[in-house]
């Protein structure tokens, strides 16, 4: 049991670079958008 | 606060001491202790990451300062996704396959031991005076509501968290910080759905927000280029950018979370996670104290939020604080009639009363905010108390004369778990940089197990004495969330500014980083005394000066030694 249990720790799945790049990318889309709808929010709201 | 609320605060109290401390068994050896042996998973070290950063300060702090000043300070969080996007690249994978315990250790594998040190000992100099600041706020709320003296609430707020965290260790820490953030959050929401339905039955929120918006609250963009200005787009996406590399990629607090991972991918996807809710997060405490400011438009606030400084001012002056009382209810009455008045102009999209119901509001709003300013001077110079700020008390006195019963707990202790969470991590990364940088370093080489842990947790005790202490003289000190930041601005840029030389410059030598970090933290201090550069752009200034005068001072530098 304590075996597999180890094995199970070493087993742990590290994900390649390219799919972290897309990662990235969403990450960086994503705050634009957001600090544009609350720009937008903000404007929306004053005028 | 009812009965019933102080219930809901005692049994969250023992809940988190009695889970902090269960956490023990797993804390025997020095990995279990300090890493947790590497084996939590992403979302508890996401949560913890997100926890940690929101202490107490960010409720009380942010919602006071949206009140006040709107929601301007949101522009601070706007570098955060990309900073976390850089870390995810560079530190994460470089600090969890360099296998080590602490972010300065690092620096020893790749300079010497001297740099490894001295960067310690600034983040120790750091984060024990900000530790103190974070227990500091909690304790000022607490204060008013229980009618404790301050020291007392202090040392009640900071030996509770100093137990669960010399006991159960960077394990307790985490899965406290996990139940402390959902407590947070559900905490949060309930408290925006009860100011909502507070509002009066003809005030919408749209209706609220437009008020808001009309006296420029909720300017989240502010686009000039003025390094005097404390928030704008680019103090936040530029030289806050520069803080929160330092912060989570710098300071043990925040890097012996993603330490504690299982794996560099999910130590990767728990800083993502803050990446992603970040800025929706504290979106959604600065809206609560825009609620607060919409929900005073139609009842009378109190003149001054902090109960004993009033009562102190009423005391030595009494007739004249009576008279800017009635003054100050006056215009209020003034304000209230001219918002009722906007909100219908509004509703019946006539252009011309829309813009006269707006002018005649904007008046009356300028007349109760200098009246407010002329309270706030009147108490300054009649208590002697230069420093006197009523931001952080906007909340906690809203809480506490608005929310029903049961909820005031609830609320009391999200504050308290706030606090607690930041606290708990802060005391045991400052255990851990003295027990491994310096004790196992430079004292006990070849101590066991046993030896480091426990070192460990009396470390883990002398630091929250000290941070009790410190907390004692940083009640007074402003705006508790911009003391907190300006104590890390100081020194973060030029921390920075050594891991960009350890990790980006090849050429790069100890004898460079090591008067590098020096230059740096001298060049903040003379920008900081003789400019007028807000706190923001003392990162920028330190990480530069470090890496420019680290790496010329590497160019005369012979030998190879990395």
């Amino acid at each position: 049991m304590k075996i597999e249990d180890t094995d199970q720790q070493e087993k742990i799945e590290e994900y390649p670079d390219a799919w972290w790049y897309r990662v990235y990318f969403a990450v960086i889309i994503t705050t634009i958008v957001v600090i544009a709808a609350l720009g937008y929010f903000s404007y929306y709201f004053s005028n | 606060m009812y009965l019933l609320d102080w219930i809901i605060v005692a049994a969250y109290l023992v809940y988190v001491i009695w889970d902090g401390i269960k956490r023990t068994k797993g804390s025997e050896n020095i990995e279990g202790f300090f890493l947790a042996n590497r084996s939590l998973p992403w979302w508890a070290v996401g949560l913890s990451v997100m926890a940690t950063q929101m202490s107490a300060i960010t409720l009380v702090g942010t919602t006071g300062q949206a009140y006040s000043d709107g929601m301007r300070f949101l522009q601070f969080y706007y570098g955060l996704p990309l900073a976390m996007v850089i870390l995810c690249v560079t530190v994460v994978p470089f600090f969890y396959r360099a296998n080590v315990f602490t972010a300065y250790e690092y620096l020893e594998k790749r300079f010497d031991a001297k740099t490894r040190s001295l960067t310690s000992f600034f983040f120790l100099l750091s984060r024990g005076l900000g530790v103190g600041v974070i227990i500091a706020a909690p304790a000022v709320i607490l204060s008013i509501i229980l009618g404790w003296s301050e020291i007392i609430t202090i040392f009640v707020i900071g030996l509770t968290t100093t137990v669960y965290t010399m006991f159960g260790g960077v394990q307790a820490v985490t899965w406290t910080d996990v139940k402390q953030m959902v407590l947070i959050i559900i905490g949060l929401g309930v408290c925006l759905f009860i100011i909502l339905s507070n509002f009066p039955a003809d005030v919408s929120l749209s209706d609220g927000l437009f008020l808001a918006g009309a006296s420029g609250k909720l300017t989240t963009i502010e686009t000039s280029f003025d390094l005097t200005e404390k928030y704008t787009i680019w103090s936040g996406t530029i030289a806050a950018l520069f803080l929160f590399l330092a912060y989570f990629g710098c300071d043990q607090s925040q890097v012996q979370r993603f330490l504690t991972a299982k794996s560099v991918s999910q130590g990767r996807t728990s800083l993502l996670m803050s990446a992603f809710l970040k800025i929706p997060m504290q979106f959604f405490i600065l809206l609560i104290g825009i609620f607060v400011f919409i929900f005073y438009q139609f009842q009378a606030p109190p003149m001054i939020f902090n109960e004993v400084e009033a009562n102190k001012a009423i005391k030595a002056n009494s007739v004249q604080y009576s008279q800017l009382e009635e003054k100050y209810k006056q215009i209020h009455t003034t304000r209230s009639e001219a918002a009722v008045e906007f909100v219908r102009a509004k509703k019946q999209s006539d252009e011309i009363q829309l813009a006269k119901a707006k002018e005649d509001y904007l008046k009356a709003n300028q007349n109760f905010n200098d009246t407010r300013k002329e309270a706030t001077e009147f108490v300054k110079t009649t208590n002697k108390n230069k420093s006197f700020t009523d931001v952080n008390y906007v909340f906690p006195t809203f809480v506490l004369a608005q929310m029903p019963m049961g909820i005031i707990g609830l609320i009391i202790a999200a504050i308290f778990a706030a606090a607690m969470s930041s606290i708990s991590s802060e005391l045991n990364a400052l255990a851990t940089a003295t027990t491994l940088d310096f004790y196992r370093r430079h004292f006990k080489k070849n101590g066991t197990d046993a030896d480091y842990v426990k070192f460990g947790r009396i470390a883990t005790f002398a630091w929250g004495i000290f941070a009790c202490i410190v907390a004692i003289y940083a009640t007074n000190l402003g705006s508790l969330i911009e003391v907190v930041n300006k104590f890390g601005s100081f020194f973060y840029g030029s921390l920075l500014g050594v891991f960009v030389l350890a990790i980006v410059v090849k050429r790069a030598r100890a004898r460079g980083a090591f008067f590098g970090l020096l230059f740096g933290i001298a060049s903040v201090w003379i920008a900081s005394n003789y400019t007028n550069i807000e706190f923001l752009w003392f990162n920028v200034v330190g990480c530069l000066v470090t890496v420019s005068v680290g790496y010329l001072i590497s160019l005369t530098v012979k030998e190879d030694k990395q």
